[in-house]
């Protein structure tokens, strides 16, 4: 194993029946990164969280995490993670500090010890005031800053989440991505997986999945260079139709068409940028012309990606 | 700075586990209840309604015969508090009507020239018409009658004899001595088997519902995935319940002792390994169910399947010798039946270590079994 990896997975495979839920899929995290993990419902993230912290077993291939092997060491993978899972797991009819208390034990955390990190615990996920309250009665978004709290106690390097904001509300979501990049610039390698696509722009790294597979791994920058080649530019002025026709004529313009009062252009991002747009659209007599340049956002990605899929199996299908 | 003492990890997550479950159980109000409050009113309940003796069954008689003789009898038969007086009927017919209604259990029918009859020698006859829903009464009660008319035809057999000069036949008469509860009471008998029965319904359920509940919430998984190993996750889960286990046993021995008279022959250090024994037995049922439930309904029905023919297969309410051979044989794999025996003896004859280790070795293997594969099952099915 790579030192400077915490995560490994080699050809992960897991099948259940007939169903075959991962389906060889490699990579590796690096220490100290936060690595998203996306997919639709059903597409194997959490499947592969399972194999990942030792709940399932994966049916071939290896991944080994925080140096442990998966498969013949789960034990050791258990005592060096920290795992929050996709619903709300502590209990419910225990008070705060007892659920702390609990975790903390049973990662053989004692006395002053285990008194000092639930401390520091609560005072991180901003829980000090709501340390005697009774967990179920905690508003969600608390609820999940306790649960981040409870996986952290005993100072994994690696962290487990799966889906952790899913039906929190959007500001408690931002102080929850708020505590993970925390412990992130702490050295703590967090994996995360959302369907929340404006969530997965804090990873550094990205990972797709569709239908078991691992499609696309990387930054966000890159992955939006690679499926989204195309640079979207949106243009405001007056008197810009000869200026679209002539757009496109030139090479590099993969579309311009009429949007609103506007125009709506895909460009080769190699050829063309705002200014070079505005000098041709104000030649052909545009006038108060001004070129705004629209980021690709991961869901231009995920759609590109899932499209790509959708593809490749039609076209399986049809194959003989 | 000095440091703290600090055991080793498996006694720390040991602590945690039992901290969390005595504290869950003690938040749970309708779990304490079932715990603690119901086993004592039960025990006051089952102690006073279970009452196997009978007495005042309500009789309807139809005196054809209208003589100081017959009306005599009848007194006399009802007088020792078997039967009870419930009327009066003029012929069986109308004495049946009242077995159908309900009114009665008894019809005792004397019919016309009995006590012409019986002052001439001749042979008499008295009809009894018995409502046999309730087997043991309608028995209890043909034995009083026989017994009283029965004692009568000896005693008129005698003093014929005499009239005549001749010896009164030779009388043999049956002289019982009872061991154990001469009172021949209901109550001493039936808390040992209240104890057997609450222990498992209370053990088994709370432990089925409980992991089940876990299981459901998403605990457990949480659990699962922290260092705890299995082996101590469950040591933890069922210490309370032996300790809430032990504190029943403690407290119907005592309500049974002050309130219904039940003798403390025995060595209380019997009676508490069978109990430890005994949980084992339970508390392993209680987790083999959870480790084949998918929720707390499934758990809750798979522990009533088990809790009921456990029962009624324990010889508790019914004895084992008078089932059918099979059933009979059913009987050797129930662990209520080796403590129900254990309690019993223990506890009304002062039975010790060397006439009920056959018992107490019997519940060490089937507990030790029940529990061992419970256990198995939980870890695969938690990992």
């Amino acid at each position: 194993m790579n030192p400077a990896h915490s995560i490994e997975a080699e050809r992960l495979s897991r099948r259940f029946g007939s169903f075959l839920a991962v389906d060889d899929v490699s990579f590796h995290v690096e220490k100290g990164e936060i690595f998203g993990y996306l997919g639709a419902n059903g597409a194997g993230k959490s499947t592969t969280i399972r194999m990942l912290i030792g709940l399932l077993t994966p049916s071939s291939g290896r991944a080994s995490v925080a140096g442990h092997d998966v498969a013949s060491d789960p034990e050791g993978v258990k005592a060096a993670i920290g795992y929050m899972s996709q619903k709300f797991s502590l209990y419910l009819d225990l008070p705060v500090e007892e659920n702390l208390r609990f975790f903390g034990g049973a990662y053989g955390l004692w006395g002053k010890d285990l008194q000092r990190r639930a401390d520091e615990v609560l005072e991180l996920t901003g829980l000090a005031e709501h340390r005697k309250a009774i967990t179920g009665a905690l508003p969600g978004g608390i609820r999940q800053r306790l649960a981040l709290g409870s996986a952290v106690l005993h100072r994994p390097s690696i962290v487990f989440l799966d889906e952790p904001t899913a039906g929190v509300d959007p500001e408690a979501r931002r102080s929850f991505w708020r505590l993970i990049r925390d412990l992130s610039r702490g050295g703590t390698t967090v994996f995360v997986t959302t369907h929340y696509l404006d969530e997965a722009e804090y990873c550094r790294r990205i990972g797709l999945m569709v239908d078991g597979r691992l499609v696309a791994l990387d930054t966000p920058a890159e992955l939006k260079r690679t499926w989204v080649p195309d640079r979207v530019l949106l243009v405001r002025g007056r008197n810009l139709t000869a200026g679209a026709a002539a757009l496109r004529a030139r090479p590099g313009v993969r579309a311009a068409e009429p949007f609103g009062a506007g125009l709506h252009l895909r460009v080769d991002p190699a050829a063309w940028d705002g200014a070079a747009v505005r000098t041709v659209l104000e030649a052909s007599g545009g006038e108060g012309v001004s070129v705004e340049v629209a980021e690709p956002t991961l869901e231009d990605v995920f759609l590109a990606v899932v499209g790509r899929g959708a593809e490749a199996q039609a076209a399986q299908e049809v194959a003989p | 700075m000095n440091a703290e003492r600090r055991p080793a990890r498996a006694w720390i997550q040991y602590a945690a586990v039992v901290r969390k479950e005595v504290l869950q159980t003690l938040r749970d109000r309708r779990v304490m209840f079932m715990l603690i409050f119901a086993p004592f009113l039960q025990t006051l309940v089952l102690g006073f309604a279970v009452d196997f003796e009978v007495d005042r069954v309500p009789t309807v008689v139809a005196d054809q015969d209208r003589s100081p003789e017959s009306r005599s009898h009848l007194r006399r038969v009802l007088a020792d508090g078997t039967l009870h007086f419930a009327g009066g009927a003029d012929s069986a017919e109308q004495g049946a009507a009242a077995l159908d209604r309900g009114a009665a259990a008894v019809v005792l029918v004397i019919p016309p020239r009995f006590g012409s009859d019986v002052a001439a020698g001749r042979p008499a006859e008295v009809q009894v018409i018995l409502d046999g829903t309730d087997p043991n009464r309608s028995n209890v009660a043909a034995g009083a009658v026989s017994r009283y008319f029965g004692e009568e035809s000896l005693r008129r057999a005698g003093e014929r004899a005499r009239a005549a000069g001749m010896a009164p036949p030779a009388r043999i008469e049956v002289v019982p001595r009872l061991y154990y509860n001469p009172g021949l009471k209901s109550a001493p008998y039936i808390v040992p088997g209240i104890a057997a029965m609450l222990l498992v319904v209370v053990t088994t359920l709370v432990t089925a519902m409980g992991l089940a509940r876990e299981r459901e919430q998403g605990t457990l998984e949480q659990v699962a995935v922290t260092p705890v190993p299995a082996s101590v996750l469950l040591a933890a889960k069922m210490t309370p319940f032996v300790f809430i286990g032990f504190f029943d046993v403690l407290l119907l021995v005592t309500v049974g002792t002050w309130v219904f008279g039940v003798p403390l022959r025995g060595n209380l250090a019997v009676m508490a390994l069978a109990t430890l024994l005994y949980l084992l037995s339970t508390l392993g049922v209680g987790l083999l169910i959870s480790t084949i439930s998918a929720n707390q309904q499934q758990a809750f029905l798979g522990g009533f399947l088990f809790t009921l023919p456990a029962m009624l297969l324990s010889g508790i309410m019914t004895p084992v010798d008078s089932m059918p051979r099979w059933m009979q044989w059913l009987t050797y794999a129930n662990p209520l039946r080796y403590f129900q025996e254990i309690a019993r003896s223990n506890l009304l004859k002062g039975g010790g270590f060397a006439d009920l280790w056959p018992q107490l070795v019997a519940l060490a293997l089937f507990g030790t079994a029940i529990f061992g594969l419970a256990a198995a099952r939980f870890r695969k099915r938690t990992g």
